[in-house]
């Protein structure tokens, strides 16, 4: 039995995504699609060619490369209804200004390229965290890896958005170490403007986990204007102290994720905010503490 | 020094100021008499002497330290706080009465006695300008030392200081080194405190006091010697650490105070090495990690379960290689007996190909489109097989000239001062130039071994399996510094580099670094020790790298080769992990004479609690798979802004910004001042 799931990156040596040196592993594909999204090349399940513009000598081996005719000279395109991801013209670019993001792994074919970091998890308490895009997408696969993990010894941890069938993920929960559930936007309206679907679910979801004792910590991106207004803070916190976990971690908002969008033709349209200064996460840390919520580091 | 006489003061590297009239006594009485009295003068006939000066003021294959004079030992200075000079002399007179000497042996031990003479007549000089300017507690530490064993830690540093002082006036100041110092001092700080005349405030102070003194020590290099050797290093090593008798954990309260100096009194000199073992405390190694990540580059690290198998492996007894320390740079060797040569020469590894290419001549003058020689060549293998020979050629040549120094040293400077603190020396009746020591050695160091073995990479994909190029194509590429070959170099830099993990290339690595190990350790020396090989590069990557053509790697024409054993800069694109898997697949056993592997980390990463867990787990990890030694420079922010303006050297330079880690090479400008900004912050 082999499930797989599309990988869009595997980054080591990450050390703010849980305990000790860690390997965080994005899987490609989610629900939501927030307007600050700081990987807009993970939300579409499909891979992609992606195109590094800046990267680019034009030389046009790709388009030697290509036996479907996909990559147009004109305009730099590629053209994606003919693209079959063959990944000849990632290959073939001299530049590394193509790549294929989004490759299917078998969870044997994940742990191959984890193990090369497992002397270092094991001295520094680190391990995997499953990121992305939305890892509940993928609950079979995940739980492949979870056990084949467990079996080494490796800590585990997920970063959620809180958007999955409880049902499905009831019985893969209690095998990970570490939970990291986001709480971004607790109004309704808000969460449909800027997130889309499943404002209930992720609410429910929350507290749900919250009573069956689960090791979840909960964090809140804090994006100038949208999250850090002082009626989500209010919410935040009261639903935390409902849940009785007094704590939070806050994701300080970058704009690093916009620069991507051209590169996978996204759709996403810009925020145009800038990166929220130290000032500003100051008052939100202290607005947090003000009502009795712990601020956890190991974030920056 | 000829070369730079008239210009000490002005140059713009390391300048030094001379006192007034000296610039004529050199130039009238000092220079004369000694040009034609020098080492390789002495070593070699007329025609030899010109070939000699011309490869060396130039040098493009080697550089020979020995030229200098040998040093690069660890001085006995157990058994010199323990006996004096009284006890020494004791000793040769002792060898004297025996009889059964070596030809000359009665005059090299004759000379022994005259040196200990002169150092205790140094000893008295010094002590009576000690009471003309009122010190009297200078005055009674030298009415003991040198002639009785010191009975206070201060006697003991006063007594190796004098020792350390005169060995580098003698021979040369280049790695003289003081041993695991704080195993021989142990029981007289033990002594001391029971007796509660001294508390660990006053000792942290004394070793803060010898290391201003060992600072002092400045090797008078020419401009062009600055090029291999930047920084003025006298390469004073001072082990920490490590294993005793029963392989237990050796660190002791004194190991630790030794700490608090590195960590709050950061001095040129000593070298601060800690070697860590698997039965290492845990105290010990966090403490370790929490002086590296005060910055400064101290200790650098090495791992006992990996050098002393090497160490067997090169002859040393195994019942006594727990007590190895390390000279110089990096060089692990028996304390108390051996005489290791281990800065001999450093040779340009990566020049094979070039000269492959060139048919023995340098690329850069070489027009050359056709080379029928390359045709021959149809597969890796036999391109291995090329390198070797002409790197042995290049080797014998270098053994040659070493052994006409060697010679020359032994005929014309017998250092029998230095002599007295080697073991074997004075029980043999034979100096250690000549080979007195119980151990001897030769240690050559390769430069190169990543870009030699990216470039196999590159061919290999290019030529041999992609038939994209033939060899003619790419060594003409590489003469004409890729002119015209944009395609060829963004084929050739997209190949995956030594340093990110991939066991392909990390074993064209290993082949290059054993294809070296063999050529080298084939050859013995004059002293009756054979040749072993190092992985290190001082700053002879960036010398080397001046005077050569381009690679197939895509390193232009001119560019520094890799510094030590670690892989090219900016090319370890995957992270530390990655990057430290890579260098410890090596088959670091064979590695006698020791490596280097230079690692940063911008000061975020590695401050702060977790900062020193992070750091702690990443060497150790590295240890546990085979890795021998690690130095960990910790960032300060004129780094990040060399970061800025030369993004093409700083590829694998990871920052920390707010919540997770990336490469500086990735930001924007903006972002990058900023965090320049926010780390002068930091630094104070």
């Amino acid at each position: 039995m082999s499930f797989t799931a599309p990988i869009f990156d595997i980054q080591r040596f990450s050390l703010h995504d849980g305990p000790g040196i860690r390997s965080l592993v994005f899987l490609k594909g989610c629900p939501l699609h927030c307007s600050w999204c700081q990987n807009p090349e993970s939300q579409n399940r499909a891979a992609v060619i992606a195109f590094y513009r800046d990267r680019c000598a034009e030389h046009f081996e790709c388009e030697a490369a290509c036996e479907e005719g996909a990559i147009q000279r004109d305009g730099f395109r590629i053209d994606q209804q003919k693209c079959t991801l063959c990944g000849s013209c990632v290959e073939a670019c001299p530049s590394g200004a193509l790549r294929l993001i989004g490759e299917q792994h078998t969870p044997d074919q994940l742990m191959e390229k984890l193990r090369a970091d497992f002397p270092y998890f094991a001295r520094s308490g680190g391990g995997v965290t499953f990121t992305g895009g939305e890892p509940t997408l993928y609950p079979s696969f995940i739980e492949r890896v979870l056990d084949l993990c467990s079996t080494e010894s490796i800590h585990t941890n997920i970063e959620t958005a809180g958007l999955f069938s409880l049902e499905r993920w009831k019985s893969i929960l209690p095998k990970f170490d570490l939970i990291y559930f986001d709480l971004k936007l607790l109004d309704p309206e808000q969460h449909a403007h800027h997130l889309g679907p499943g404002f209930e679910t992720v609410h429910a979801n929350a507290i749900a986990l919250s009573e069956i004792k689960l090791p979840i910590e909960f964090r809140m991106p804090v994006i100038p204007g949208i999250t850090d207004t002082e009626d989500n803070i209010d919410a935040v916190a009261r639903l935390l102290q409902q849940m009785g976990k007094p704590s939070i971690h806050l994701l300080a908002y970058h704009n690093m994720g916009e620069a991507k969008i051209d590169i996978i033709e996204g759709s996403q349209p810009r925020l145009g905010l800038a990166r929220l200064s130290d000032e500003r996460l100051a008052e939100v840390q202290n607005s947090f503490r003000e009502r009795g919520i712990e601020v956890l580091g190991n974030d920056g | 020094m000829l070369e730079d006489v008239m210009s000490f003061e002005t140059r713009d590297v390391n300048p030094l100021a001379l006192a007034p009239g000296m610039k004529w006594t050199l130039l009238r009485k000092v220079i004369p008499f000694w040009l034609n009295r020098s080492l390789p003068m002495r070593a070699f006939s007329l025609r030899k002497k010109l070939k000699y000066a011309g490869e060396q003021l130039n040098a493009l294959h080697f550089v020979i330290n020995e030229a200098a004079g040998v040093a690069h030992f660890l001085p006995d200075y157990t058994s010199l706080v323990q006996l004096g000079t009284r006890g020494l002399r004791t000793r040769i007179e002792e060898r004297l009465a025996r009889g059964e000497l070596p030809h000359d042996g009665k005059e090299y031990l004759e000379a022994s006695l005259l040196v200990l003479d002169s150092v205790e007549r140094f000893a008295d000089r010094y002590r009576a300008e000690a009471e003309r300017l009122g010190r009297d507690d200078l005055v009674r530490v030298l009415e003991r030392v040198p002639r009785d064993p010191p009975q206070t830690l201060r006697e003991a540093l006063q007594l190796i200081w004098l020792f350390q002082l005169v060995i580098q006036i003698e021979s040369v100041d280049q790695g003289i080194s003081l041993g695991r110092m704080e195993q021989y001092l142990y029981p007289l700080y033990r002594e001391q405190i029971s007796r509660g005349e001294i508390n660990d405030d006053e000792v942290r102070e004394l070793f803060a006091a010898f290391c201003i003194k060992l600072s002092e020590v400045i090797p008078l290099f020419s401009r062009r010697a600055t090029e291999y050797y930047a920084g003025l290093p006298s390469g004073q090593a001072l082990t920490i650490g490590g294993v005793d008798a029963e392989g237990n954990d050796a660190a002791n309260r004194l190991s630790f105070l030794l700490l608090d100096v590195m960590e709050g009194f950061k001095t040129r000199q000593p070298n601060w090495h800690a070697r860590i073992a698997d039965v290492s405390s845990p105290e010990f190694v966090r403490r370790v990690s929490q002086v590296i990540s005060s910055g400064g580059g101290s200790p650098a690290l090495y791992n006992d379960d990996v050098i002393m198998p090497a160490m067997v492996l090169r002859g040393n007894a195994s019942e006594k290689v727990w007590n190895y320390a390390t000279v110089g740079c990096v060089e692990p060797a028996l304390s108390r007996e051996s005489f290791t040569s281990s800065d001999a020469a450093i040779f340009n590894l990566a020049v094979a190909m070039e000269w492959l290419f060139g048919n023995g001549q340098p690329l850069a003058k070489d027009s050359r489109r056709e080379r029928p020689w390359l045709r021959e060549i149809h597969s890796l293998d036999e391109l291995l097989d090329r390198l070797e020979t002409q790197t042995s050629e290049r080797i014998g040549q270098l053994k040659t000239s070493l052994d006409a120094i060697e010679r020359a040293g032994a005929e014309y400077y017998p250092t029998p001062f230095s002599s007295l603190t080697i073991g074997g020396c004075i029980e043999n009746a034979i100096d250690s130039t000549r080979g007195g020591a119980w151990f001897n050695a030769t240690g050559i160091q390769a430069v190169g071994v990543a870009d030699l073995a990216n470039s196999l990479a590159v061919i290999d994909e290019l030529v041999f399996k992609k038939g994209l190029y033939n060899l003619e194509e790419i060594a003409n590429a590489c003469a004409t510094d890729f002119k015209n070959q944009e395609l060829m170099l963004a084929r050739a830099r997209k190949i995956t580099a030594f340093g990110n993990d991939d066991p392909r290339v990390d074993e064209l690595a290993n082949r290059v670094a054993l294809l070296f190990d063999r050529c080298v350790s084939q050859h013995s020396n004059t002293r009756g020790g054979r040749w072993m090989p190092g992985y290190y590069s001082m700053t002879c990557h960036q010398g080397f790298g001046q005077r050569m053509a381009a690679m197939p790697s895509g390193r232009l024409a001119g560019r520094p080769l890799a510094d030590g054993l670690a892989p090219v800069d900016g090319s370890d694109m995957l992270g530390p992990t990655a990057s430290l898997n890579s260098v410890a697949r090596l088959d670091h056993t064979r590695f006698g004479n020791g490596i280097n592997l230079n690692i940063k980390f911008d000061a975020a990463t590695v401050s702060g609690s977790e900062g020193c867990a992070t750091l702690e787990a990443l060497f150790r990890g590295y240890f546990a798979q085979g890795g021998m030694q690690v130095q960990i420079n910790v960032l300060d922010p004129a780094v990040l802004e060399q970061a800025m303006r030369d993004p093409d050297s700083h590829r694998n330079l990871l920052v920390r910004i707010s919540g997770y880690c990336a490469y500086f090479v990735d930001l924007t400008p903006a972002m990058q001042q900023e965090l320049i900004d926010r780390t002068r912050q930091r630094a104070r």
